[in-house]
């Protein structure tokens, strides 16, 4: 068990470390601009530019200047290219925002696909079942980003129902926290609800039908006993894998548009501002801080398995 | 739970089991005809398939349209100009910058669905945004599909050294934040195109969202087929084809591929779903689609700030992009109750 | 960009690309003027789309900067705090005269004031002035370009020590006198001296961006709180001088919020829950306003003139006569509706408020038909046709920020319907402006305008003028150079003061300009101004021709 976490973190660091590369080489070598131009502003002049270049060491090899923007990501001092504010700064204070998005959201997501889901197994082949499958597969058709927008101005602007996006800290007011997030929330739940549910009905309908559910049967134990005790746990287990490897995949990006939809300014919208300026420090930053949360959830959810797993267990 | 009725038993042989097998029309009939029937039999997914069928018929008649009914092109900006509705002028772009609504049949067909901030007609664009989309949701999945094959029967296949790379590779793609990953390299590709050896790609060529979005979806669609090779690996049909001396390469192509095929078919329609899905998301972020060329996404991203004044420019892309995909995930999900014999309970009327 | 935030960034940008604004539009009512009125004291909150640049004056170069940190900062020079024409007069600031300019006006000296104080009580040196230039050369500031005609200031920057001396600037901190020396004359230099970038700051401000801790200065603000990307505070400042035509302000606190939504900005001023919103409000919903809350919103049109750059350099540009169909061809009023009817369709380069600027050969006397009526599409097309390029490809240049995209497509067909087979290509906002001012791009035609730095004729014109080609970051994206028109700036250039005979000369060059059809404008920029309920709309509400919106002119109801 041992051996195998120690080889899934060190998977885990050379996989951020291709990524950090990967981002680099992007940047670097497609054309995009220079940047010290951007940087030297509206009437640049060949000295102003040169000034710059050194400073920066934009003309360093290119290893030179991975290296010295890594260092900077692990010293803290990498800065935006076009703000000059430092990277890390803006992270910290984007983090606890979109972790309220995801989270909140992912719980959202599995309490409201649990229900879905079950309650579609258990009325497998009839009208509910059939209705719910057919919303099921209208959410995971929608883009979040334009759902999002129109929930945002029907419900929040001309309804007045909700906040027109925006964020509040949880310490200053946690139920104002709350009420801004519903829509948020709600927005990225609808694609991950109908994913959910459906997958929880085809597991507890093929758990159902399993020997040991019969068994249990005949033995005498009531129906709601063999669906939470039997049916519902062994359904949960690959459904609660794919929920740490998509919740990783949303703080790690899906949560970039509602963010954007919604004003949340948190990490994923300080990514996609940065992204469309091809501001490349903040971009390496968010990248690996995206990379860094899928490659967690991923490790953490492998290693649970092999926890669980007798054969990994014991070697 | 639906499982077969037991038949009663009886002391009859076998003639009266061929009898019976008649009467029930099973005829020992392949996976592949099995599977059709049962699709035939789902009444909904074939709606939802006919509907996609519709869509996809739509806006390749879109030069029709536009020439016929609405008398314009996609990129054709009519600022400045007026339609008659009633009797009476109206602005098709207000001085406030306001755009006219739809029209439905009012002004002749012509902007059915209203016009855009530039004046363009939003039903062609919306005809030949959907060429666009769907273009690229189909090359894309092509793509992934061809890619993921390769990867995955090379990886599940041959194992070993070439196993431990390809996975260490789709690990890092999947790590890799798809948005951004996609947004950085269509921002960066629309600046100046691609220039890879002797391929020379323009900066607003449909390619190049075409091969983001391919690639991005690599990992998802690999692993799955890696997992089927490698169980597939052990049957004895590929013992025994190895056994007659047969080279890993025609036991690729001859036994595992075809009993991949399944999975890849449920696979491809859910990808071009997503690939659809995707390139909406890269578009309303200015890294897709590259403007004046419409797309679904493109369309989505100029109306969602206007959704107060003229609501319908965000609205008619979004509804059209949700009933394509829609159509297409009822469709895909219709195709694997159908294919897979464990599908306990389907659509069926 | 979009993007990203993009979307909210629509406005914001339109704000980055402008620089000053001028005031002076002849239609609109100048419904608030400056000072008396309304009461003292008194806190506000006001909301940006993003955060300015920067919040030091070494370094800040967009509206968004320069609205407050022209409340915090004040320099040698500076300008008459009135509306309209008035408010681009220059006065002395922090120096006891306006410049005495000799040695054929390459010497500027000035004296300070004596008794002058920080915003923390600290007194101010003459030697000050020195520090604040070489922060904005050492700190490669985006205006360092108008301080390198100093002498010595190229070698400074290249020497690249912070502590060196610049030769061209002496002091004397006993007698409180400045001396400036140039290496050649420049008419533009006591506009220069009032731009933020040369307003005085401590002799010890380190050689880094302040933002977060932005240093004290001489104004009638003083920030106490900058979170970048979150808020900053002004609040008034107790050792302001009086300075004539410089009145202190009458606020006590200024709050502003970064709300990256315009939308959410702007139902918050209706609400009252902000007072003022620095953009306009967003075209969705500026019908509303207009309708119901028109008591405390008005429009004004700034000093900036919205354009398309032809290079003459490459076909089929190369050809006046297609330049002149180009600007007989396009469709004013047709590109005023995208910009939701924010611009004032007009033919002159130089725009309202600028010295030089040609009322008539604006609308009335437009060479090329009334701005305001559709263009005589039938005409260019035969000149295109006569002049042999009919059919040609042309790729129109624009860039996303919202709506040159729009524009670009709309120019593209335009060019269509002209006779050309005319593609846009949109760029990247922070990559565009590099991307058509390097040759080698070989742009032939695009987008471009420009907002005022400060209201002297030559800001405008460098855009227009030979002398000022380059082969990468060239400004002159036509490559426009027209002998007279090039001679006509340099001379120009040299008059110290623009007196009415100097603008008129500066008009002809202008109508030259226009009349040789170099370039193909369309329009003036409009901006706007929201208050909230509680703030005293009808007077104090001044709108400054340099710093846009004037705080230091606001009070409450």
């Amino acid at each position: 068990m041992g051996r195998f976490i120690v080889r899934r973190v060190l998977q885990m660091g050379f996989v951020m470390f291709a990524v950090s590369l990967l981002t680099f080489f992007i940047f670097n070598v497609i054309p995009n601009g220079d940047p010290a131009v951007r940087m030297a502003g509206r009437q640049p002049t060949e000295t102003q530019i040169e000034a710059i270049r050194k400073e920066w060491g934009f003309n360093d090899n290119i290893f030179v200047q991975y290296f010295t923007m890594m260092k900077k990501v692990f010293t803290g001092d990498l800065v935006s290219y076009f703000t000059q504010l430092p990277v890390g700064d803006e992270i910290v204070k984007g983090l606890p925002r979109t972790l309220s998005l995801a989270i909140g959201a992912a719980l959202l997501w599995m309490f409201v696909a649990i229900c879905f889901g079950l309650y579609s197994a258990m009325r497998a082949g009839k009208f509910a079942d059939r209705f719910l499958t057919i919303i099921a597969l209208i959410g995971i058709s929608m883009p979040v980003f334009w759902i999002g927008a129109l929930m945002n101005y029907y419900l929040g602007y001309k309804a007045g129902l909700f906040p027109n996006g925006g964020y509040v800290e949880f310490s200053k007011d946690p139920i104002d926290w709350a009420y801004h997030l519903i829509l948020p929330w709600t927005a990225l739940a609808i694609l991950f609800i109908g994913f959910y549910s459906r997958v929880l009905r085809s597991n507890v309908l093929d758990t159902i039908n399993e020997d040991y559910v019969r068994t249990a049967r005949a033995k005498g134990l009531t129906e709601r006993q063999i669906m939470v005790r039997h049916v519902l746990r062994n359904s949960l287990i690959p459904i609660v894998t794919l929920w740490g490897l998509d919740f990783g995949a949303v703080v790690g990006g899906g949560a970039i548009l509602t963010e954007t939809v919604f004003d949340l300014q948190g990490v994923g919208q300080y990514a996609a501002d940065a992204v469309g300026q091809l501001d490349v420090p903040p971009v390496l930053a968010t990248t690996l801080f995206a990379a860094f949360f899928i490659v967690l959830l991923n490790a953490v959810v492998d290693i649970v398995y092999a926890y669980l797993d007798p054969r990994i267990r014991l070697q | 739970m639906a499982t077969e009725p037991a038949t009663e038993t009886t002391l009859q042989g076998p003639a009266a089991w061929e009898a019976e097998a008649e009467r029930e029309h099973v005829h020992g009939l392949g996976p592949w005809k099995l599977g059709l029937r049962r699709l035939r039999r789902n009444k909904i997914a074939l709606l939802f398939g006919f509907l996609f069928i519709l869509l996809v018929a739509a806006c390749i008649a879109a030069p029709l349209w536009a020439d016929k009914v609405a008398k314009t092109t996609a990129n054709a900006n009519h600022l400045s100009d007026t339609i008659t509705v009633d009797g009476k002028e109206k602005n098709v772009v207000g001085l406030d910058g306001v755009p006219v609504g739809p029209q439905w049949w009012k002004a002749d067909g012509k902007f059915f669905l209203g016009a855009d901030r530039n004046g363009r007609d939003i039903m062609v664009r919306l005809l030949y945004g959907g060429r666009n989309s769907l273009e690229i949701g189909v090359v894309a999945a092509v793509i992934t599909t061809i890619l993921s094959i390769i990867l995955g029967l090379v990886a599940g296949y041959f194992r070993g050294p070439a196993d431990v790379v390809i996975r260490a590779l789709l690990d890092v793609m999947w790590s890799f934040p798809v948005i951004i990953l996609g947004v950085a390299l269509g921002v960066a590709l629309a600046l100046g195109g691609l220039k890879l050896g002797p391929i020379k790609l323009a900066g607003d060529s449909l390619a190049i969202p075409i091969f983001i979005i391919g690639l991005v979806y690599v990992p998802y669609m690999a692993r799955p087929v890696r997992g089927q090779v490698l169980s597939l690996r052990e049957k004895e049909f590929v013992e025994a084809a190895r056994a007659q001396g047969a080279g890993p390469i025609r036991i690729m192509f001859t036994e595992v591929l075809p009993n991949l095929a399944s999975t890849m078919i449920v696979f491809f329609t859910l990808l071009i779903a997503n690939a659809i899905l995707l390139e909406a998301a890269l578009s309303f972020l200015g890294a897709g689609v590259q403007p004046p060329s419409p797309s679904w996404g493109t369309m989505i991203d100029e109306g969602v700030d206007r959704i107060a004044t003229a609501p319908h420019l965000a609205v008619v892309p979004g509804v059209m992009l949700v009933l394509t995909v829609l159509s297409l995930n009822v469709f895909g999900d219709g195709v694997r109750d159908a294919l897979d014999p464990r599908a306990k309970v389907r659509l069926e009327r | 960009m979009a993007m990203l935030g993009r979307r909210a960034l629509v406005l914001l940008v339109a704000c980055l690309s402008m620089f000053v604004i001028g005031a002076c539009g002849g239609d609109d009512d100048d419904g608030a003027t400056g000072g008396g009125g309304g009461k003292e004291g008194g806190s506000v909150t006001m909301a940006e789309t993003s955060q300015p640049d920067y919040m030091d004056p070494a370094l800040s170069y967009t509206v968004n900067g320069w609205e407050p940190l022209s409340t915090v900062y004040t320099g040698l020079i500076a300008y008459k705090r009135s509306e309209g024409q008035e408010g681009s007069e220059l006065i002395p600031g922090l120096a006891e005269d306006l410049p005495k300019v000799s040695k054929g006006g390459t010497v500027y000296q000035l004296t300070l004031r004596e008794g002058l104080k920080y915003s923390d009580g600290s007194p101010v040196k003459a030697s000050d002035f020195e520090h604040t230039i070489q922060r904005v050369l050492n700190l490669e500031s985006g205006g360092s370009a108008f301080f390198l005609g100093i002498k010595g200031a190229e070698d400074y920057v290249k020497k690249g020590n912070a502590e060196a001396d610049i030769p061209g600037i002496e002091s004397d901190d006993k007698a409180g006198t400045i001396t400036i020396t140039l290496n050649g004359p420049d008419g533009t230099f006591s506009n220069v001296l009032a731009m933020p970038f040369a307003a005085l700051v401590p002799g010890d401000t380190p050689f880094k961006n302040m933002t977060k801790d932005p240093p004290p200065g001489v104004g009638q603000f003083k920030v106490t709180e900058s979170v970048p990307n979150r808020q900053f505070v002004l609040e008034k400042n107790k050792f302001f001088p009086d300075i004539p035509d410089d009145p202190p302000a009458h606020l006590d606190k200024i709050t502003a919020l970064i709300v990256k939504n315009p939308q959410k900005q702007a139902q918050d001023v209706i609400s009252g829950k902000l007072d003022y919103m620095q953009d306009p409000p967003p075209a969705d919903i500026k019908p509303e306003v207009k309708a119901k809350y028109s008591d405390r919103y008005q429009e004004l049109t700034t000093a900036s003139t919205y354009y398309f750059f032809m290079n003459t350099r490459v076909p089929p540009f190369d050809d006046p006569k297609v330049r002149e169909a180009v600007n007989w061809g396009i469709d004013k009023p047709g590109l005023a509706r995208i910009f939701a009817g924010e611009t004032t369709p007009g033919c002159s380069f130089l725009p309202p408020g600028m010295p030089g600027f040609d009322e008539d050969i604006d609308v009335k006397d437009c060479p090329f038909g009334d701005p305001n009526k559709p263009p005589d599409l039938e005409k260019a097309r035969q000149m295109i046709k006569d002049a042999g390029v009919a059919g040609m490809d042309v790729t129109v240049w624009s860039n996303n920020d919202d709506p040159s995209d729009k524009v670009g497509e709309a120019y593209a067909d335009m060019l269509s319907k002209m006779g050309f087979n005319a593609k846009p290509k949109i760029l990247d906002g922070g990559v565009y402006f590099q991307t058509i001012g390097n040759q080698k791009t070989k742009a032939q035609t695009g987008f471009a305008n420009w907002f005022q730095d400060f209201p002297h004729p030559k800001n405008f014109m460098f855009l227009v003028d030979g002398a000022s080609i380059q082969p990468t970051n060239n400004q002159n994206y036509g490559n426009v150079d027209d002998p007279e028109i090039t001679k006509g700036i340099a001379e120009l250039n040299k008059e110290p003061k623009i007196t009415p005979e100097v603008a008129d000369k500066w008009k002809d060059l202008n109508d030259k300009l226009v009349e040789r059809a170099w370039i193909a404008p369309y329009g003036h920029r409009k901006l706007a101004t929201f208050f909230s309920e509680r703030m005293d709309f009808d007077n104090c509400a001044r709108f400054h021709p340099v710093w846009n919106n004037d705080y230091t002119s606001w009070c409450l109801k």
